[in-house]
């Protein structure tokens, strides 16, 4: 019936008015809550939403020769990358991609599943993209959400020279750092790190600091704009670096390690400046630059040669005749033997029930200090080296560098060994070892390793009766080397041996000399016997004319007699470095 | 004949315009700042809902001049033709997923569970002002329900999760107006909660004794107690099994609400993005049309289920402090009239008309603000939509006529 009655009681109706505040209430709490209390939150939340943030990579300081060209450049390249959050439909993306630019779609999913880090990160797809590909992926933006770029400046090398195992590459930082970053947290997943040769070891000079540009994107990724009132910050490029390497040297000694497995420092015996420093073989500088194939790597690491070794630094060897300066210093200054004492070679020495071979099998006859060193007689060591005590001979040769760092500004570099009492009691027990063992540490061999760059430092000792400076690699302020305490008779005597040696008519290393008029060459030659068969080469030496001076280290990898191969190396250098055209273009 | 619409429309309680005439400019407002940022060729969301206008007015014209005798006679017969209506959608093509449109080869389609929320509404008010039920009774609760359930689980089936619960809405306020225990309309409510405190354990305890406590504080025979108390607690034990007959969609918008980190680009990430563009309003808003998140489309769905955090990214707490105080002085006016109205008819009407208002507004904000799981509810007079719009006019028509002081 229409007319029932409508009589309610007030309570009801205040009842339904108080639940209509309570929910009204509830909701007006809850938008006080979002809008007033967490403002800031969401704010920030909205923000980040639409903001994005990518950092511009900022361009490396580039590396120059000591005369100031480049050898180390940057060009631009471009890298892809994809958003995982903003990528709607992954393999039609890809494969789009793919056409576009004849990237397989399987590197595309490697490369993205590798690189994964969250849903909105960036994960690298490819890199080193050209201008073309790029072009035509611009055409198909719109099936491409969530895939942006970026321009990258990448490593470019100056194809006169190598010089890999200086420069050193860049790595892509994940986890791992170089020990020699403290600043980990300016890292970013992906960044390029200087993580070998003089590339690590200036990074914080080269570096620079990145830039980052902000946009606005809208739900689906796409780019709508720049942000108002945002600026981007840029990049500040890295410093460059001058290093003291010449480009031409360096060049020629490459030219002629080339094809070959051993090492050859160039360096000023006043300055201790490198200018030449070439390990060979070695790998092009650019190997680590771009998509370098698993082929390549697998080629690379599997190289019975090694190119990756920085023989220079990294390697050990026995020196060899070389050696025979230390030892004859140790002879004169504790006066154990003086410049007339002589012995007799045969072309052998009798030591108990051993015979020890001079290299020299017919005999060099009568010999004295000056005579066994031109001649590099070994007969006259054996039988000097009696008369000295092993810990002595082993502090003599750490003062040379032997078996101790020359710190170079690079950022490895190997010991050696020079062995003392102790070592060789713990390596061949207490009674295990005898004289014996001295006579061939006498001429440079048996548990004696030395790195070529120890020996360069040793040349430049010997060159300046230890005035000289750290070896380097990029100019600077340096410190000299703590001067050696040695009479100067005993100087001139092994400079008078070592100037024998390239000039006497007996000299080992005669074929070092290029015959400059003016030019005066001293050095030594080593030929150091090893068990992994043929001898390597050594040739140490330093020339000056008219005030001006380098010194050379030539060391080949069981390359036979240092003064047949070693020596003619550092002709071509001195012959290179003294001639009156390369003088006018150093200046 | 003129002048008598005319004193019909002048007698009833005009009034209550004015807050609608507010909202809707507010969502016309909102809409034109979406359409225009987001440069969207008509036909736009704004463009329709202007055109919809014109409906809208004629309908509310018709309703509030509508003979209530008319209405009384025919109800009955209104609701089997709804009944109808809603199982037409069934016929017809699957829409985005569901069956809730029908379409007349008009260039929009029409709803018609729209108006059966309405219509449910009539039909109880005639039944139970009709029949001079003994409401102490439980048993007199049964029958309204089963009239309310029928065309719901319809609905429900369609599938329209948010429409179905607005449709049961208006039967507890209704029974509670007309006279029934609260015990009993807890009765009605105990298996729904029984289902949902199911999710969990611990909540499942709490309930299990809160309606040991309640059964007992109410003092009913030994064996009724003992019954409603068991069927409740199978009822929640036997749920795991229903669950799984839930439509998929259904099952991850529950799931997502209780925890919408889940899945951040999934269905949570409506909740996030709509919470994140609130939020970011402020108290003043960004100021119309510079909604960042609106118009950047992190903001789903922005016109009609979102439209309030639209709303609040652009214009700010103020804003809708404002529109919520609107709805408020709209629902009490509404239950001034009822309490005022000289037959049960009209007053058991007005009661079920507030309550579907009551449910759009809280589940919309609530859903929009995080609070409840996202259910497709429009809010009133502000979102997008042709049929919501022109059913909530016909409620606002019949809410103007059966307010009326009739003088018979």
């Amino acid at each position: 019936m229409l007319r029932s009655p409508n009589s309610v009681s007030k309570e009801k109706f205040w009842l339904l008015i108080g639940l209509t505040i309570f929910l009204h209430s509830l909701l007006l709490y809850r938008f006080f809550q979002l809008q007033i209390l967490d403002y800031d939150l969401y704010k920030q939340r909205a923000n980040s939403n639409r903001i994005r943030a990518t950092s511009i990579p900022a361009p490396r300081g580039l590396i120059r020769d000591r005369n100031g060209k480049i050898i180390v450049d940057n060009y631009p390249t471009y890298v892809l990358f994809g958003i995982p959050g903003e990528i709607v439909n992954k393999s039609r993306n890809f494969s789009v991609i793919s056409k576009a630019t004849g990237i397989d779609t399987s590197y595309l999913s490697i490369n993205y599943k590798n690189n994964y880090r969250s849903k909105f990160l960036p994960a690298k797809l490819a890199k080193d993209l050209t201008i073309s590909q790029l072009s035509r992926l611009e055409e198909n933006k719109n099936d491409l959400t969530g895939i942006i770029y970026k321009q990258y400046p990448e490593r470019i090398f100056n194809p006169k020279i190598r010089a890999s195992h200086v420069l050193g590459y860049l790595k892509e930082t994940n986890q791992e750092f170089p020990s020699t970053i403290s600043n980990k947290s300016d890292y970013q997943f992906g960044d390029l790190i200087g993580w070998s040769g003089l590339e690590r070891h200036y990074e914080s000079i080269l570096r620079g600091r990145k830039g980052v540009s902000y946009f606005q994107v809208d739900a689906y990724g796409r780019e709508v704009g720049s942000i108002d009132g945002q600026l981007n910050i840029l990049p500040t490029p890295g410093n460059d670096i001058i290093t003291t390497l010449d480009l031409e040297i360096q060049e020629l000694l490459e030219s002629k390690l080339k094809d070959k497995k051993g090492a050859g420092i160039v360096s000023n015996p006043k300055t201790g400046e490198v200018l030449a420093y070439v390990s060979s073989p070695d790998y092009p500088p650019d190997l680590f630059t771009g998509l370098i194939s698993t082929k390549d790597w697998e080629f690379v690491i599997t190289d019975i040669d090694k190119p990756l070794l920085d023989r220079v630094a990294n390697g050990t060897y026995p020196p060899g005749s070389i050696y025979k300066m230390i030892v004859a210093i140790e002879l004169l200054e504790r006066k154990l033997v003086n410049e007339e004492w002589e012995v007799f070679c045969p072309g052998y020495y009798e030591f108990y029930d051993r015979t020890f071979k001079c290299w020299n099998e017919i005999g060099h006859g009568k010999v004295n200090l000056k005579k066994a060193i031109t001649e590099s007689c070994d007969v006259f060591f054996y039988q000097a080296i009696q008369k000295v005590e092993i810990d002595n001979l082993s502090e003599r040769s750490k003062i040379f560098y032997h078996g101790e760092q020359t710190n170079i500004d690079l950022p490895s570099e190997m010991k050696g060994r020079v062995p003392n009492y102790k070592y060789m009691n713990k390596k061949h027990g207490k009674w295990g070892w005898s004289k014996g063992a001295m006579l061939n540490l006498s001429i440079g061999q048996g548990e004696l390793l030395v790195t070529p760059l120890q020996i360069a430092l040793y040349t430049n000792i010997l060159a300046t009766r230890s005035e000289t400076f750290p070896l380097h690699l990029v100019k600077n302020e340096y410190k000299k080397i703590n001067r050696i305490k040695i009479r100067n008779s005993t100087w001139e005597l092994i400079e008078k041996s070592m100037r024998n040696v390239v000039s006497g008519s007996k000299g080992t290393g005669r074929r070092a000399d290029p015959k400059i008029k003016g030019l005066i060459i001293s050095g030594k030659t080593g030929t150091a016997q090893n068990p992994h068969g043929e001898p390597h080469a050594w040739f140490i030496g330093y020339g000056t004319k008219s005030n001006d001076s380098i010194s050379i280290v030539i060391m080949l990898e069981n390359g036979g007699h240092g003064g047949e191969v070693a020596a003619p190396i550092a002709r071509s250098i001195f012959s290179k470095y003294f001639e009156t055209d390369f003088k006018i273009a150093k200046k | 004949m003129f002048i008598e619409i005319w004193q019909k429309i002048k007698s009833s309680p005009i009034i209550i315009l004015i807050p609608v005439i507010f909202l809707v400019s507010l969502g016309m407002l909102s809409l034109y700042s979406i359409v225009m940022v987001q440069e969207q060729a008509p036909p736009n969301a704004f463009s329709k809902q202007s055109f919809f206008l014109i409906p809208s007015f004629i309908m509310l014209v018709t309703m509030t001049i509508l003979s209530k005798r008319l209405i009384h006679k025919y109800i009955y017969v209104f609701y089997v033709l709804v009944i109808f209506a809603v199982l037409l959608p069934f016929f017809g093509d699957k829409v985005s997923g569901t069956y809730r449109w029908i379409n007349f080869g008009l260039p929009f389609d029409l709803q018609p569970s729209e108006i059966s929320k309405w219509i449910i509404v009539l039909v109880l008010a005639r039944y139970l002002s009709d029949n001079n039920l003994k409401m102490n009774h439980f048993n007199s609760n049964i029958f309204p329900f089963i009239i309310a359930l029928v065309p719901t689980i319809i609905v429900l089936n369609q599938p329209d999760l948010g429409t179905a619960f607005v449709m049961m809405a208006p039967i507890i306020p209704m029974l509670y107006w007309v006279g029934a225990r609260p015990f009993h309309l807890f009765l009605l409510v105990a298996p729904l909660l029984s289902i949902i405190s199911a999710f969990n354990v611990a909540v499942f305890y709490f309930w299990a004794f809160s309606l040991a406590l309640i059964i007992y504080a109410s003092k009913p025979k030994l064996v009724h107690g003992i019954g409603l108390y068991f069927s409740n607690i199978f009822l929640g034990l036997i749920f795991p099994l229903v669950w799984n007959s839930l439509r998929p969609y259904q099952q991850n918008r529950v799931l997502t609400f209780i925890n919408p980190e889940i899945d951040p680009l999934g269905a949570g990430y409506h909740i996030i993005q709509s919470k994140t563009a609130l939020g970011s309003g402020g108290l003043f808003g960004k100021g119309w049309g510079q909604g960042t998140q609106t118009h950047l489309k992190f903001l789903p769905v922005q016109e009609s289920d979102f439209i309030v955090s639209a709303i609040g990214e652009e214009f700010g707490f103020i804003v809708l402090f404002l529109m919520i105080s609107l709805f408020l002085w709209f629902i009490f006016k509404i239950l001034r009239l009822a309490l005022n109205a000289s037959d049960r008819f009209s007053g058991l009407t007005l009661i079920g008309l507030s309550s579907i208002f009551m449910a759009h507004i809280f589940v919309n904000s609530a859903m929009a603000s995080g609070l409840m799981p996202v259910k497709g509810l429009p809010l009133p007079f502000i979102s997008y939509g042709g049929s919501f719009l022109v059913s909530s006019f016909m409620m606002l028509g019949l809410i103007l006529n059966f307010g009326r002081e009739d003088v018979y």
